[in-house]
């Protein structure tokens, strides 16, 4: 681990898809200090019940926040991917109420507590750019609870694969319709609710009705209007400013 | 508890056989599909398609053989 200051990081870039940062508020941003840590894939980052005094930036790879019943049964709630802080609103709430994992390796940058309330009480629009963020991230919660309460396997996977690939865009880490989708079957089952068999057929599915081509960790959307039809995807949900992503 | 299995085709849109699972008295309780060779997670598994009773909830396992899936119905039904 060791302390440095990033020139550019992803977080940069997902904020500027939504206003125009002035030369100071990027400059904040660029000198804002993180503690880049490499982690391997299938740790957790954060385990419900901590009180951390920092927030982790994904700046590359994928992970899960996540819960588990009692009956040990895991449910993904949410996947981050690159300019992401998953754990944000530990800045505000003292108990994590959720765990996070990595997925596959992961670089992330810790940022603590102490320099992400300094940065928000000099820049107002970074402090209401951060809100902002988890008002979206609340969105996206409330539509993945009608995906997996509502939507047929089919539908909700199709409506899965949409939002990654749209979300991947925005920080340029998807060509057009095609990107690395390194999540494995059984992941997908726990965020979809479904078993992996499930997941297996569907995505067979998917394949034989030329909606998706998949190979290896490689995802290629042949047909994305009829992918977002199958899975009644609409990005308003995603209130991006700039719809080029979701294209 | 001694089960009946009959063999009963399932749509489930792949090439892929089922067994119906009864009990002592005939009834449902459990449809259990022979997973194709072409899915990749359980290739030649036995999966528990539907539960019925005690059966019926979000556990849907995948078993090796049929002894192994009819062993796991059992405890269930028992458990109660």
């Amino acid at each position: 681990m060791h302390t440095s200051f990033h020139r550019y990081n992803p977080m940069i870039r997902k904020l500027e898809s939504i206003f125009k940062l002035t030369e100071d508020e990027r400059q904040a941003l660029e000198n804002l200090p993180m503690q880049v840590a490499v982690i391997k894939d299938d740790q957790d980052i954060v385990r419900e019940g901590d009180c951390p005094s920092r927030s982790c930036l994904i700046l590359s790879g994928f992970t899960a926040t996540y819960k588990i019943t009692a009956g040990g049964k895991r449910q993904i709630v949410a996947f981050g991917i690159a300019g992401d802080i998953p754990d944000l609103q530990s800045l505000h709430l003292k108990v994590l109420d959720i765990s996070l994992t990595t997925l596959t390796p992961c670089q992330v940058g810790f940022i603590t507590h102490e320099a992400l309330r300094d940065i928000c009480t000099r820049y107002p629009r970074i402090a209401a750019a951060f809100w902002r963020e988890t008002l979206v991230e609340g969105a996206i919660f409330r539509e993945w609870v009608t995906n997996v309460g509502r939507r047929e396997g089919y539908n909700r996977m199709a409506h899965m694969l949409c939002e990654l690939l749209v979300r991947l865009r925005v920080v340029g880490l998807a060509e057009d319709h095609t990107c690395d989708l390194p999540i494995t079957q059984s992941e997908f089952a726990d965020a979809l609710g479904v078993t992996t068999v499930h997941v297996n057929r569907v995505l067979q599915q998917l394949r034989a009705d030329g909606l998706i081509k998949l190979k290896g960790d490689r995802l290629n959307i042949p047909d994305w209007d009829r992918l977002k039809e199958a899975g009644e995807f609409d990005p308003a949900y995603l209130h991006l400013e700039n719809n080029q992503a979701a294209a | 508890m001694t089960l009946t299995l009959q063999p009963i085709g399932v749509a489930t849109g792949f090439d892929e056989e089922g067994m119906m699972v009864l009990d002592e008295q005939q009834r449902l309780v459990a449809v259990l599909v022979h997973i194709s060779d072409e899915n990749e997670v359980a290739p030649g598994q036995w999966y528990l398609e539907a539960g019925f009773g005690r059966l019926d909830g979000i556990d849907h396992p995948a078993f090796a053989d049929l002894d192994a899936a009819q062993e796991w119905i059992n405890q269930r039904l028992l458990k109660g």
